[in-house]
């Protein structure tokens, strides 16, 4: 821990409530992240003594220096009540891998020498984040003993892919809990939680980028912490090119999974059935942005994969699976259609062999990419004209099939 | 007459005998020698397979494709047997030459003295060529995996070159570290490589002109018309 960064907490000794903003290169999104979480302080915790910390990853931009500008001038004009406590507020780089995971471990870290007793942590690119996000995400720990809150969004039907198509279907047959948001990034945990995380060893792995979400969220489950979900609303957060990041994101959230797989394997061998978890908040409909999708580009990466990594898939995937997939990489871009048994399939496989080591990790996980992009297209081509209703349908329909087809991933986990 | 000739007789059935007393010890050193050494050799032999096997080198040179280059090239032992069996022989070989050196034959002493200087070059050479060859495989699985993903159609084509270009370098390496026609290699070397780069440079500079215009035209149309539709998907 930096020695300034101890100096400051040592000055503050200790909080009820810790909120952190992981960041790098947000200055154009960050303030508004921020005044969201003043604003909500104030108005849902105003006796309670509270830190932010903006954990920054050496922006350029001046990040750093937009957290430190923000303030509310009167909290009368947003209808709060001036907090008893003012908003300490910290910003301090990180250290380690550079990643989100690593900026999360400077907050477990601030918790735990705070003695806080309810976090929250919340991306720093939020456009829709409210006041309202402190409450749902705080008051079911600060209030109501819960150690985990995952968020509930209203998302684009096409919006958060990696999730509904692996981590959601994925997490909830393994270990049984229906969280739907499992990576959504903006989570409540409490003190006893945060301290938790800190002691495990897992931060030179990818857990320290993409993975920490499906991390926490798997641990708070596996380890019997408390867990529910709040309803937040809409997420909207800043316009960035997706297709950049598709590859480090897939791969550090995918090898997460697949890492926490191996650990909690005696869990999630005995568990036959799913449950629903708590929710707080009061579930709306929103209106959202449309998302554009170039489906052609998606498939033609899929039927590329099929062509020069069947050799590669080979090592992990049957025989049938291979000529499934051989079979619809030679259908016409109109009647492209991945079923979902095959989909499931495919994810089962892909953990055995992730688990058996039998073929460099990175290059297993990198070569799915592919295959991840052919479900995507074919996702989108049948939910084109779909409500946002009928998506979530189609992906309980997905779930329903990942649970039905554990025993498959049971039998060949120890072959 | 008789005397000489029984002389003659008694003398050279002596230096025979003398010969022999010289030669005899030498030779039950050189049975010795063998019997130890190839004590040895299966001792090690066991001993780096169990090794190995506790090292989970199986599981690795499975996991980096090793094991499937071998039983594609016939190979059916996996790398730790292979291992452990090139020790045994080379322990094998190595008690061999020090049995034929007990015998103090002076034809053999210079061609031994040799051998060992050259030992260890060689064991270097085999390393140089194992790991290069492992290189190869891997950067070779990670560039087509990428070039896939970077949607290049031409993806096997390039990840065929840099494992071939790996695998001549490493055995570049190889024969210029055994000093084995050093100059020629480094020249053949730099003449199919500078060959190779001049080719495609030509062919692409001046052949493939209308190629490369159409190639660079539809790039800049495609990056246009992304510009016009992206995806906005967010996969988390």
């Amino acid at each position: 821990m930096e020695k300034s960064f101890q100096i400051q907490l040592d000055e503050i000794r200790e909080a009820d409530i810790l909120v952190g903003v992981p960041s790098y290169n947000n200055a154009q999104t960050i303030g508004h992240v921020v005044r969201a979480v003043m604003a909500g302080l104030a108005k849902y915790f105003p006796k309670a003594k509270a830190v932010l910390v903006n954990s920054d990853g050496g922006s350029k931009d001046g990040t750093q220096e937009e957290v430190k500008r923000v303030q509310i001038e009167d909290f009368k004009t947003i209808l709060t009540s001036h907090p008893v406590h003012p908003l300490s507020k910290i910003v301090t780089p990180y250290h380690g891998i550079p990643g989100k995971g690593s900026a999360f471990r400077t907050i477990f870290e601030a918790a735990a020498s705070l003695r806080a007793k309810a976090c929250a942590v919340l991306d720093s690119d939020l456009r829709s984040i409210t006041p309202e996000w402190m409450e749902l995400l705080l008051r079911p720990v600060y209030e109501e003993g819960f150690d985990y809150v995952a968020p509930l969004y209203g998302r684009h039907k096409f919006d958060g892919t990696i999730t509904n198509s692996i981590v959601y279907p994925l997490t909830r047959a393994l270990y049984g809990k229906r969280i739907r948001q499992p990576i959504g990034g903006d989570f409540g945990f409490s003190g006893k939680l945060a301290g938790f995380y800190l002691t495990q060893e897992v931060w030179e792995t990818d857990v320290a980028r993409f993975g920490i979400d499906i991390w926490m969220t798997t641990l708070a489950i596996a380890e019997g912490y408390r867990v529910c979900q709040s309803y937040l609303g809409a997420k909207i957060h800043d316009a960035k090119d997706p297709g950049s990041d598709l590859g480090p994101m897939f791969t550090q959230v995918v090898s997460s999974v697949y890492g926490m797989m191996g650990k909690y394997q005696p869990l999630w061998k005995e568990v036959k059935e799913t449950q629903a978890v708590p929710t707080f908040g009061f579930h709306y409909e929103v209106g959202l942005e449309p998302v554009s999708v170039n489906i052609e580009r998606m498939v033609g990466n899929f039927r590329l994969g099929v062509k020069d990594l069947m050799e590669l898939w080979g090592k992990t995937l049957s025989h049938e699976t291979a000529h499934w997939l051989e079979s619809i990489s030679r259908l016409s871009d109109e009647a492209f259609l991945f079923p979902q048994d095959l989909w499931v399939r495919i994810i089962y496989d892909f953990a055995m062999t992730y688990h058996k080591g039998s073929i460099h990790r990175d290059h297993l996980l990198k070569s799915m990419i592919p295959l991840y992009l052919g479900k995507v297209a074919s996702f989108v081509k049948e939910n084109m004209r779909s409500s946002a209703n009928e998506v979530e349908e189609g992906i309980e329909s997905l779930c329903k099939v990942f649970e039905e087809m554990k025993p498959y991933l049971i039998e060949g986990w120890e072959k | 007459m008789g005397e000489v000739w029984r002389e003659v007789i008694v003398d050279s059935f002596n230096k025979f005998l003398g010969k022999v007393a010289t030669f005899l010890p030498n030779l039950l050193a050189m049975v010795t020698i063998l019997i130890i050494g190839f004590l040895i050799a299966w001792i090690v032999k066991k001993f780096i397979f169990r090794f190995l096997k506790a090292i989970q080198l199986d599981k690795v040179s499975e996991r980096w494709g090793l094991a499937e280059e071998l039983s594609k090239r016939g190979l059916t032992y996996s790398p730790a047997i292979l291992l452990s069996r090139f020790f045994y022989w080379v322990i094998v070989l190595i008690t061999l030459i020090m049995g034929i050196n007990a015998l103090d034959v002076p034809a053999t002493q210079n061609f031994i003295a040799h051998f060992f200087n050259y030992l260890p070059h060689l064991f270097a050479a085999i390393l140089i060529l194992i790991v290069g060859y492992l290189i190869a495989l891997f950067l070779g699985q990670a560039t087509l995996i990428a070039a896939v993903n970077a949607q290049m159609e031409s993806a096997k084509i390039l990840s065929r070159a840099v494992r071939w270009f790996i695998i001549i370098l490493s055995l570049t390496m190889t024969l210029y570290h055994l000093g084995i026609a050093e100059k020629v290699i480094v020249a053949a070397f730099s003449i199919t490589f500078g060959g190779i780069i001049l080719a495609l440079a030509i062919a692409f500079g001046w052949g493939g002109r209308e190629l490369a215009r159409d190639f660079l035209e539809r790039l800049y149309k495609r990056k246009e018309k992304g510009k016009e539709g992206p995806d906005h998907l967010s996969h988390v």
